[in-house]
């Protein structure tokens, strides 16, 4: 190499970097704020946020700083919690929790310089977008392992509040089960509440009193129900966050749901100037939603049934709400040849067909 | 026989400047108690105090969010202030304040597409009317069996919040909210002015400054108020004015519920602009306090609730700009009660060492 | 349908155990002529204490025990109020207890969502041989035989003991009860300790040996249920035992029926324990002679014992 062409290298790396360290002198760090509804636990919902802010500091370094507000109850301080973020100069506020709605699209419209996601929510604006993961995906996969370990064939589904996300989840895991194992018989406990420990727990043991050998816990945001799955000796599956630390034996797999990289996305296009509100509803092809610590139990055979089914609903050759379906009435709801559409998935409000009880109003 | 190194002798008849005094020791302690907590989360006692005290009067926005918080406040505590003064122990206000939010989203809910100016003024109603009827099972039960109104209208708090959940998921459950517990939005007629365009502080704070009158009045100035205030001081001596407790009993419950439940409706109609499974953050409880704080006084609820909101705000605010968890926020609130009732006895009572009393001989 | 049954049993007794506790020391509180409504504080700093102590030891014991001591320690600043600054019960209960609640989140912040090892049961010979009883009734830790034995002795204390008579006649009329020579300030400190330390130890039981995790919380107004139950008994121990128990039993039921398919009106049961509550006491004050038999004549008056 000539030293013409060296140096010339040389100033166009220089005039390449230039503006990036310029950037690194002047350009104050963009504030990112996130309103969680729950404390930061070791799992748990929040966690699984929190793990997203951190990669979005690593993925930006300098130029963003995050600040949390956790534990905040969705009720009327929620509007001054965000609003307080965004006085403090926040530039992208991230809102956890489905709650925080009408004051997030409130303070969105006051705020068109900020940018919001919000989660969960089916609302957006110029400046906010909505985020909620395919978890029924991730419950049909373990929802097959379900039925393949099941020895009473019966299955229990300890479930918070009978909202679509949670029906479709419960949906899920029938059909998965049942076309596994066609003998399997599901129950579930609908416990009305976000946030019981003791009573989800109580829960799960009248589940497993009744012969239930698999739980789902179903939107339970502490091990609780994880923790008398160990204690009873029988297989859990959980939401959120893998717990297999919390039930090393009886954890048949976790169904993660991992915001890492849409929070990393969206800032990007923020920090770009270029956001806008979008609903983004991730499932196992784009990675929000996993199956974390499957039980050594499953044999290998099993293991390959399920990875199968797992590319196939990657790939989108295979729904998970498929024709034909009919719900508990015996009312056809998906033709054959058909799949439900988003809308349909995300307001569902009722039980396929087989499922015995109905939902609580 | 243990007997105490002290007496206590009740005062008599008006305290005075004296009743400054028990709010200030309330203040300073728990200021120093905000030192020690915040210090233990890695806040600088300069910051804690700037954050909690003096940060949510700073700008504007901030001081509108105050008066936000310490409309409902207020409102609650001049009621109950009127039962506690007569000695009836109405602590159902956070019950009474959710049987008034679901009286008031009754109407916005049936007419959603209501234009009508008076849907508000109606709301109100219901919902007084919604929150009186509530406390007026504790009046009937008190006044025609006997029971304790202090423990029934605490089960009628459990038993408000339970009707709340059954109704937001259920028969007022929003319809087009993907089943989701919680009702349809409020049409902008009832939703409550905000206040000179001045963040989201609304009518409320009008409306509870006027209740503050109305109820200084009616204890300084009416025949009614004094009576009940007799009652409560002295029982024989009304019997024998000829008032009759019932009626104290049902006045007390009756005023309480009402102002709780019109609480409850500027809370659906104001910051939620819905009916949710949370409407209250405790204001029902956080009212007593402010009641006893404000020393069951008018004038002195009026600086309590002002405070109390002052805290409220501080610690929400401590928690998004410094980190300090709103645990800090609430044992606060319980030291600030906890001082203050504890230093009411110098204020209600003459406390004298009985050393003394012995060395001055009986007079 | 075998184990169902067990677990109808068994579960009931851990769901009715901790609010037994809890209700025992309140029960004597108000006895006394104390009404405590810091119970929800008390637990959740009781829990959150015996929590952090068996994270630190691994002892269950030790965390009952140091559960338990934090409740008398909030007690303490209780029965300071009450008892020398003379301030009103309601009032004061309410900000104790709201004072527990906060430190209980403060000091439970590093320890959000982390779970322990059950406390190892203890199964009485033979009898947890029998079917469906066995496992039900006899396979349990220690402190669930342990509450109904307290109650058992609560009940014969109060009718047999001096100690009990001491207690219910402070709780009469503490003027006539100090008239006699009985020391109406030290009978009402030490029932306001004996109520701490029951409801400390009710919440330590919950975070370690029923839920074996804590989280802010936890307690879930399990404690309002306490105080509920303590008049729902009207005064009496016997009630009380008998009302734990059908809480319990209505809560595991609800559960049990759901789980067989059939939908239940959750909110509506939810709410029966306070209905029933307000009828008892509404039946039971309306005949004053009945009243005068059992309840604490006193109950939230404050006593000036300088006097």
């Amino acid at each position: 190499m000539s030293m013409k062409h060296r140096m010339t290298s040389w100033i166009a790396a220089a005039c390449m970097a230039l503006p990036l360290t310029g950037m690194a002198v002047t350009a104050e760090p963009v504030m990112i704020g996130l309103i969680y509804p729950t404390p930061v636990a070791d799992v748990g919902w929040a966690k699984q946020l929190d793990l997203a802010r951190e990669a979005v500091e690593e993925a930006y370094g300098d130029r963003v700083t995050t600040r949390v507000v956790e534990n905040i109850p969705e009720g009327p301080d929620a509007g001054r919690v965000m609003n307080q973020l965004v006085a403090d100069g926040a530039k992208f506020v991230v809102l956890g929790s489905f709650g925080y709605m009408n004051d997030g699209l409130r303070l969105a419209q006051r705020s068109p310089d900020v940018d919001f996601i919000h989660a969960s929510g089916f609302r957006q604006t110029e400046n906010l977008g909505t985020f909620t993961a395919r978890s029924y995906e991730g419950f049909y996969l373990t929802g097959m392992a379900a039925g393949m370990v099941t020895e009473s064939n019966t299955i229990g589904i300890v479930a918070a509040f009978a909202i679509p996300e949670v029906i479709a989840e419960v949906n899920s895991i029938a059909l998965a089960a049942r076309k596994e194992n066609p003998d399997v018989n599901i129950r579930i406990v609908w416990v009305n509440t976000w946030f019981d420990p003791a009573r989800e727990q109580e829960a799960a043991r009248a589940l497993i009193s009744q012969g239930a050998d698999v739980v789902f816990s179903l939107h339970q945001d502490t091990p609780s129900v994880v923790n008398v799955a160990q204690a009873e000796g029988v297989y859990v599956v959980n939401t959120g966050s893998d717990m297999s630390a919390h039930g090393p034996d009886a954890v048949l797999g976790s169904v993660v749901t991992d915001w890492n990289s849409y929070f990393v996305e969206a800032v990007g296009k923020s920090l770009d100037g270029e956001f806008t509100g979008y609903d983004e509803r991730g499932g196992l092809a784009s990675g929000m939603v996993s199956v974390a610590a499957w039980n050594d139990a499953l044999t290998e055979e099993q293991m390959g049934r399920i990875e199968e089914v797992e590319a196939a609903l990657r790939s989108g050759e295979v729904h998970v709400f498929a024709g034909p379906l009919n719900d508990q009435s015996g009312t056809e709801r998906v033709a054959e040849g058909e799949v439900l559409p988003d809308p349909e998935i995300f307001g569902m409000d009722w039980l396929v067909e087989g499922l015995s009880g109905s939902l609580p109003q | 026989m243990i007997r105490l190194p002290w007496i206590a002798e009740p005062r008599i008849g008006r305290t005075g400047p004296r009743a400054l005094l028990a709010p200030l020791i309330a203040v300073v302690t728990t200021v120093a108690a905000a030192v020690i907590l915040m210090s233990s989360q890695g806040v600088a006692p300069s910051r804690a105090i700037w954050q909690l005290y003096i940060a949510p009067l700073s700008s504007l926005y901030n001081l509108s969010e105050v008066l936000l918080k310490m409309a409902p406040l207020l409102i609650i505590a001049q009621g109950l202030a009127i039962g506690f003064r007569a000695k009836v122990w109405n602590i159902g206000a956070e019950g009474q304040l959710l049987l008034g939010a679901i009286g008031g989203s009754l109407l916005p809910l049936w007419f959603n597409d209501s234009v009508n100016p008076m849907m508000l003024p109606a709301m109100a109603l219901c919902g007084m009317l919604f929150g009186m009827g509530w406390a007026a099972l504790a009046a009937f039960l008190r006044t025609r069996f006997n029971a304790n109104e202090i423990l029934v209208t605490l089960m009628l708090n459990s038993i408000a919040l339970q009707l709340l959940y059954y109704l937001v998921s259920g028969p007022l459950r929003d319809p087009y909210g993907f089943n989701f517990p919680q009702s349809a939005p409020f049409p902008p007629v009832a939703m409550l002015p905000s206040l000179f365009g001045m963040g989201r502080t609304n009518v409320s704070i009008i409306v509870a400054l006027l209740a503050t009158v109305a109820a200084w009045i009616f204890a300084e100035r009416s025949m009614t108020g004094y009576k009940l205030q007799v009652g409560g001081v002295a029982p024989d001596a009304a019997r024998y004015a000829g008032f009759r407790e019932k009626r104290a009993v049902w006045l007390s419950l009756c005023i309480g519920g009402a102002a709780a439940g019109l609480a409850g409706v500027f809370e659906v109609g104001g910051p939620l602009g819905q009916l949710q499974r949370v409407v209250s953050p405790g204001y029902g409880f956080a009212a007593i306090i402010v009641a006893f704080l404000g020393g069951l006084n008018a004038i002195g609820i009026l600086f309590a609730a002002f405070f109390m909101a002052v805290i409220y705000v501080g610690g929400d605010m401590a928690q998004a700009s410094a980190g300090v968890p709103y645990a800090v926020n609430t044992s606060l609130q319980g030291v600030l009660l906890v001082s203050y009732i504890a230093a009411r006895l110098f204020i209600d009572y003459r406390v004298r060492w009985r050393r003394d009393i012995t060395q001055q001989g009986v007079n | 349908m075998g184990t169902t049954l067990a677990f109808l049993l068994s579960g009931t007794l851990l769901a009715a155990t901790p609010l037994l506790l809890a209700a025992i020391g309140e029960l004597i509180v108000e006895r006394s002529g104390i009404l405590n409504l810091s119970i929800e504080g008390m637990m959740a700093l009781g829990a959150v204490v015996g929590f952090a102590t068996i994270m630190a030891t691994g002892s269950h014991w030790l965390a009952l025990g140091a559960g338990g001591t934090a409740g008398v320690a909030l007690s303490v600043l209780f029965a300071g109020v009450v008892l020398l600054a003379l301030g009103n019960q309601v009032a004061t209960g309410i900000a104790v207890g709201i004072l527990g609640l906060g430190l209980s989140g403060l000091i439970g912040k590093s320890y959000e969502g982390m779970t322990v090892a059950p406390m190892k049961r203890m199964p009485i010979p033979v009898l947890s041989e029998i079917p469906i009883i066995g496992p039900g009734l006899f396979n349990h830790s220690l402190l669930v035989y342990l509450a109904p034995l307290l109650a058992v002795g609560l009940w014969w204390m109060l009718r047999s003991t001096r100690i009990g008579l001491v207690i219910r006649a402070v709780g009469e009329s503490p003027e006539s009860a100090h008239a006699i020579g009985y020391s109406v300030l030290m009978t009402r400190f030490l029932a306001i300790m004996v109520g701490g330390f029951m409801a400390g130890l009710a919440g330590a039981f919950i975070a370690t040996v029923s839920a074996t995790l804590w989280s802010d919380g936890l307690i879930a107004g399990r404690g309002w249920i306490v105080v509920a139950l303590v008049v729902f008994a009207t005064w009496r121990v016997d009630r009380l035992v008998i009302g734990a128990y059908l809480f319990g039993l209505a809560t595991i039921a609800e559960l049990l029926v759901q789980g067989m398919g059939i939908s239940v009106p959750s909110q509506l049961l939810t709410s029966i324990p306070y209905i029933a509550t307000i009828i008892a006491i509404s039946i039971l004050s309306m005949d004053s002679r009945k009243m005068r038999l059992n309840s604490p004549a006193s109950l939230g008056r404050t006593y000036n014992s300088t006097a």
